[in-house]
């Protein structure tokens, strides 16, 4: 493990894997370009390189990535990769109420924290942790999703009735195309690209940013720029100060982070919503969660970055990528006739050890060069509406297009930006919508899977059996009961403020 | 400290590399096909038999073509996705995509997937593996003959996963033949996806090829393999001579892609495929290399096509 330390810390190995950070920087601020893509693209330039610098500079660009999606995700609404969408519930208010360095500075030093945690999981604690993530099976994997749901409660904003009825869509819009396990055609209405499915990508940037355009053109009246900023001396410091405050919060935004990244198929996206979800129903004060809470953009952020190493445990114990950034590295290291897997710790352990330590040192590069320029980038919301909403346009298109090279996959944007400006007007939240667009393709197989399963050996035994499936199954009825509870709890209150008031 | 200025000077070596065969093949590009970036499109999860096809084949493409071969995954659907859009894509040779055959043939098999197997433009075959069925190394069974005796005893009672329908179908070839009843469990998006499936005993067994049971030796055991022979890769596993089900790895083209661009991508895959490196990665990965003519892989698919219409 020293070897591989060593190894990471030479000035070339460093180069390189800073040159990785800053092309993950500039891959992550732009819907539509996802950390997948950008390692993808980078893969055919590292074949110059050594092996170990080779995914290094990847392995930066992925973590790296997971930070800076949070940057458009704060400053306009609209999540740079689907793992930031948890991070715009918190950090876009945040913005609006002038507080934009601060909610860079802490997505930041969050993305460090929970990277290093991942990282420090990867190089430690992987074989103890992959027999554990083992015993996902899909029934498993089934109830997660439907935990996750959950934070629709945290979300649904007036109405829960409205927020289940947006995750309704949103799983509704994910089964839309050649179904999982038996390949038929559904909700194609006859088109022939309705078949490859609603990308996810393209529909998140289609619920979040043109409704976002749609409001900036709507208020160019009231005003002029999406909110004031001032650059403020210490700001960093202080933020960091802020996040530390939280100890317990950090720790367990680190652990559900590291953990959901290393069950492979569920990836950074789910880790962020159920750490965001944990963090509302841990805190004691809930009031301003949705509103600008710090800890909601940290919640997020922390658990991103944390699943992104831990998605690199099951490659190098199993063989079998823990996400899609993770198989592109995996299908890297094939090339160079390594096999990736368990028997690679015999092979080139010094390889696997300096992967782990150039993760970490991935997250510390990405801090520095995040709160450089933090105070440069939150610049962008000043910059007057009639100048943005264009541009926002320009991007959103661009990236919902080059996901797939599909001009259809714009239209499909274009369509769900148009729906959810009108249904928010309604009182829906863009939110649920993302969420079962997110975790329709986790549930939905998983689902048919451990159903197939039941036929042989009963649905008791598949569904209801185990420490795991208990356990999500009483945190999902918990959730449930307690969102109904304080709900009613706050009504109640507000008519006797009410009537106090009157 | 020699290494570190070695990477640096190989880095930029690299680099100046790159730029010279960028600069080359612009000129060589000029005089006609291809003079752009193709397109290879991965049908199934990144990390699976096909994405690796398509990551061994991409630098000897490279070379030969002259241009860029970006991969592209499209999965879902049993591969029905990627085909579709293949299917959908211009026919001018710069989109092409791995085909898996007889895969692409059941998957399309009396369904509404958009798109006719027999009718896209095939380049050729690189890379075949029979069927292998697999169990964890902890399972309780350690031979074909326990897990027959079992599956006879408790019939339906024995879940083992495979890919999409084709899996379906191959499972239900050998249980005919082993005179066994199982209960099939469908897996969408590729073998990738079936592994810690089998690692975490959430099924009794796996359906896939030689070629996955070779690359996961350490953490699975292989019952039976198809085919009249036993795999090098896995010696000792028996063979079901009876059971025919053989993966093959290819690339094809959109329908109507021109004839001779069709001739200048064969060329190139047989190029790519002639690397003594591939070559070798592809016998150390279990798999068996095969060259092709358009007129063969044409041939290949049409007899694919033939035997499941039946």
């Amino acid at each position: 493990m020293i070897e591989g330390l060593m190894q990471a810390l030479t000035p070339g190995y460093m180069l390189y894997l800073t040159l990785g950070v800053m092309i993950g920087m500039f891959v992550g601020c732009l819907p539509g370009l996802t950390a997948t893509m950008g390692t993808a693209l980078l893969v055919p330039f590292t074949f110059a390189l050594p092996t170990g610098e080779g995914i290094a500079m990847l392995g930066g660009l992925y973590v790296c990535a997971m930070f800076s999606d949070a940057i458009p995700a704060c400053l306009v609404n609209t999540p740079g990769t689907p793992a930031a969408m948890a991070t715009a519930f918190d950090g876009h208010p945040m913005v609006l109420k002038g507080r934009g360095q601060e909610a860079i500075v802490a997505s930041c030093f969050s993305s460090a924290l929970g990277t290093v945690f991942g990282a420090g999981c990867y190089l430690l604690l992987a074989w103890p942790l992959i027999t554990i993530a083992l015993k996902f099976g899909p029934a498993e994997f089934f109830w997660l999703g439907v935990f996750a749901l959950t934070i629709i409660g945290s979300l649904a904003g007036d109405s829960i009735l409205k927020g289940l009825a947006g995750a309704a869509i949103g799983l509704l819009i994910s089964s839309v195309g050649i179904s999982h396990g038996n390949e038929l055609a559904r909700f194609t209405f006859g088109i022939p690209e309705f078949r490859g499915g609603v990308s996810l990508v393209a529909g998140l940037i289609g619920i979040f940013a043109i409704p976002q355009v749609f409001s900036m053109v709507a208020e160019l009246r009231k005003k002029e720029f999406i909110a004031e900023y001032k650059p403020k001396g210490g700001e960093t410091l202080n933020t960091i100060k802020k996040v530390l405050s939280h100890p317990v919060h950090v720790l367990r935004s680190s652990v559900i982070g590291s953990f959901i990244g290393i069950l492979p198929g569920a990836g950074s996206p789910i880790a962020a919503i159920v750490s965001y979800n944990e963090a509302v129903r841990w805190s004691k004060d809930k009031s301003q969660y949705g509103k600008g809470d710090l800890r909601g953009v940290t919640a997020s952020e922390i658990a991103n970055n944390a699943a992104a190493p831990a998605a690199m445990i099951p490659l190098v114990t199993l063989g079998v990528p823990g996400s899609s950034p993770a198989a592109v590295i995996a299908g890297a290291l094939m090339l160079r006739g390594l096999n990736p897997g368990p028997e690679l710790f015999q092979s080139d352990g010094a390889l696997v050890y300096s992967f782990g330590w150039a993760l970490l040192l991935a997250g510390i590069v990405t801090f520095i060069l995040g709160s450089l320029f933090a105070p440069l980038l939150v610049r962008i919301i000043r910059i007057p509406l009639r100048l943005l909403a264009p541009l926002i346009m320009l991007l959103a298109t661009i990236g919902a297009y080059a996901i797939r090279n599909n001009i259809f996959d714009v239209y499909i944007m274009l369509g769900l930006g148009v729906f959810v400006f009108i249904v928010r007007r309604l009182g829906f939240h863009p939110g649920p919508i993302g969420l079962g667009l997110i975790l329709g393709p986790i549930i939905e197989p998983s689902l048919i899977q451990a159903l197939y399963i039941s036929d042989a050996i009963g649905v008791g035994r598949v569904f209801f059996t185990g420490t795991i499936n208990i356990t999500l199954i009483a945190v999902s009825i918990f959730s449930v009961a307690f969102v109904i509870w304080t709900r009613r709890r706050d009504q109640a209150q507000e008519r006797e403020n009410a009537s106090v008031g009157s | 400290m020699k290494t570190q200025h070695d990477y640096l000077r190989r880095g930029i070596l690299g680099a100046v590399a790159g730029a010279f065969v960028a600069i080359t093949a612009g000129a060589a590009g000029a005089a006609g096909y291809p003079d752009k970036p193709v397109t290879f499109i991965v049908p199934y999860s990144p990390g699976g038999g096909s994405d690796q096809q398509a990551r061994r084949l991409q630098p000897g493409l490279e070379k030969a073509l002259g241009v860029k071969v970006r991969i592209v995954y499209k999965t879902g659907g049993g591969g029905a996705v990627g085909f579709g859009e293949l299917w959908r894509s211009k026919n001018d040779g710069y989109t092409i995509s791995n085909v898996v055959v007889p895969n692409i043939v059941i998957t399309a098999q009396g369904k509404d997937v958009g798109f006719k197997p027999g009718k896209f433009s095939y380049i050729g075959m690189t890379a075949r593996a029979v069927g292998a069925l697999m169990v964890p190394k902890n399972s309780r069974f350690k031979s074909l003959d326990q897990f027959v005796a079992e599956a006879k005893a408790n019939p339906g009672k024995i879940t083992v996963a495979g890919v999409g329908s084709t899996g379906k179908m191959n499972m239900g070839d050998l249980a005919n033949i082993l005179g066994i009843k199982h209960a099939y469990v469908p897996v969408s998006g590729g073998v990738g996806k079936m592994i810690p499936m089998l690692l975490g005993n959430h099924v009794d067994a796996g359906m896939t090829a030689s070629s996955h049971a070779t690359k996961h030796k350490m953490k699975l055991n292989t019952l039976a393999v198809a085919g009249p022979s036993e795999v090098g890769t896995l010696p000792g596993i028996p063979n079901v001579e009876k059971w025919g089900y053989m993966t093959t790895w290819g690339v094809m083209a959109p329908p109507g892609t021109p004839a001779d661009r069709v001739k200048v991508l064969n060329a190139a895959l047989l190029k790519a495929t002639a690397d003594p490196k591939v070559r070798n990665m592809v016998i150390k990965n279990g798999l068996q290399p095969m060259r092709q003519t358009v007129a063969e892989a044409a041939a290949y698919v049409a007899a694919a096509v033939k035997k499941h219409s039946k």
